[in-house]
């Protein structure tokens, strides 16, 4: 089997996606993309036609410009999945900063006033 | 000095400040004496917060440095949920004059306005702006005249007066933008806002480094804007205006 390698990266990747999700260091919604991808390396090294065979489906000469398009577009949509979620996070993380802000000094000011009395 | 029933508020964001805040407070209480004052101390490195609070000021420390339009943007959120009428946006620099803030508010009272800015270019009030910045602010002007039909002469100008529905509509936004200029003009005139100049006097700032010193910083701001206020325009074609 030629693409042994292959295989045995794609089982490591996924091992090690599984043991994370175990640990709680990845969210089970987060390693959903991941193990897909983990999950499509491993196909495509089990069965390399099968790239073949959709490649010529899809009227594309060069079957692995197909699967390096693949690749892309996949990280692409993962890349701006998250930087919608890193934005998202940043909006909240600088509302909870200002709150606590302007929180800290009424409590400052309340233990001045009870100090006073 | 006049007496009001509104509730002002006047916020000051300040980032190592120490060497003019104090002149600034002074100037704010001989001037408005009947308007609140708040300084936000954006995580200072020197003792802004000391000199603030040696003056019988509020200060809210930043949790960290959350740069000017954060900073802002916490005292707009203090004036919303303290009930003030008006906020009055000064900086801390020493830039913008106590007894031209009058100006701001009286103007926002007699024509009703949303935001009043007050203006360097509206009329020659003797304001010695570098080329640069001349430049820049020409370009915006031209910018908003053309997407809104309107003439603002100083849209980057800090120098302004919100009433209730603008310091609401600004203590609700969650992605408050990092430099609020024409931008902000742009979206708050897309919106149905109304906005008033009014020519004021400024001076030139005596100590310290403005957030848009250097080469690099100016260059990389001004594309910014454009980028921001293409973005605003593309987000607010075709919608049904509206006001919060």
């Amino acid at each position: 089997m030629k693409n042994i390698y292959f295989v045995i990266l794609a089982l490591v990747i996924l091992v090690y996606m599984v043991q994370s999700v175990r640990k709680n260091s990845l969210s089970i919604k987060t390693s959903f993309w991941w193990i897909i991808g983990c999950l499509l390396i491993l196909v495509l090294a089990i069965w390399p036609k099968s790239i073949d065979w959709f490649a010529n489906m899809l009227g594309i000469d060069y079957p692995p410009a197909l699967f390096l398009t693949l690749c892309v577009v996949f990280l692409w949509v993962v890349d701006f999945k998250y930087s919608k979620k890193i934005q998202e996070q940043q909006e909240k993380i600088t509302d909870l900063a200002q709150e606590l802000s302007i929180v800290r000094a009424k409590i400052k000011d309340m233990e001045k006033k009870e100090k006073n009395k | 000095m006049e007496k009001t029933k509104d509730k002002i508020l006047v916020v000051i964001p300040a980032y190592n400040e120490a060497e003019n805040i104090e002149k600034v407070l002074k100037e704010i209480k001989k001037d408005i004496d009947y308007a609140d004052i708040l300084v936000i101390n954006d995580c200072s490195k020197d003792n802004t917060y000391e000199i603030v609070r040696k003056n019988g000021v509020k200060c809210i420390t930043n949790v960290f440095n959350m740069r000017y339009a954060m900073a802002v943007q916490v005292g707009i959120k203090y004036a919303y949920q303290n009930g003030y009428d008006y906020v009055i946006q000064m900086d801390g620099d020493g830039q913008h004059i106590a007894s031209e803030a009058e100006k701001l508010y009286k103007e926002a009272k007699k024509t009703n306005a949303d935001i009043v800015i007050g203006s360097r270019y509206l009329k020659d009030m003797g304001y010695p702006c570098p080329l640069f910045r001349r430049i820049g602010t020409k370009m915006f002007e031209k910018m908003i005249k053309l997407f809104t039909k309107r003439r603002i002469a100083d849209p980057l100008s800090g120098f302004q007066c919100l009433n209730r529905s603008v310091i609401e509509k600004y203590a609700k936004i969650g992605n408050y933008p990092e430099f609020p200029d024409a931008n902000l003009v742009i979206e708050m005139l897309l919106t149905g806002y109304k906005i008033v100049e009014v020519p004021v006097k400024m001076r030139l700032r005596e100590s310290g480094e403005s957030m848009h010193s250097g080469i690099i910083k100016p260059i990389k701001y001004m594309i910014e804007q454009l980028y921001t206020c293409i973005i605003i325009v593309v987000k607010y074609a075709g919608k049904r205006r509206f006001k919060l």
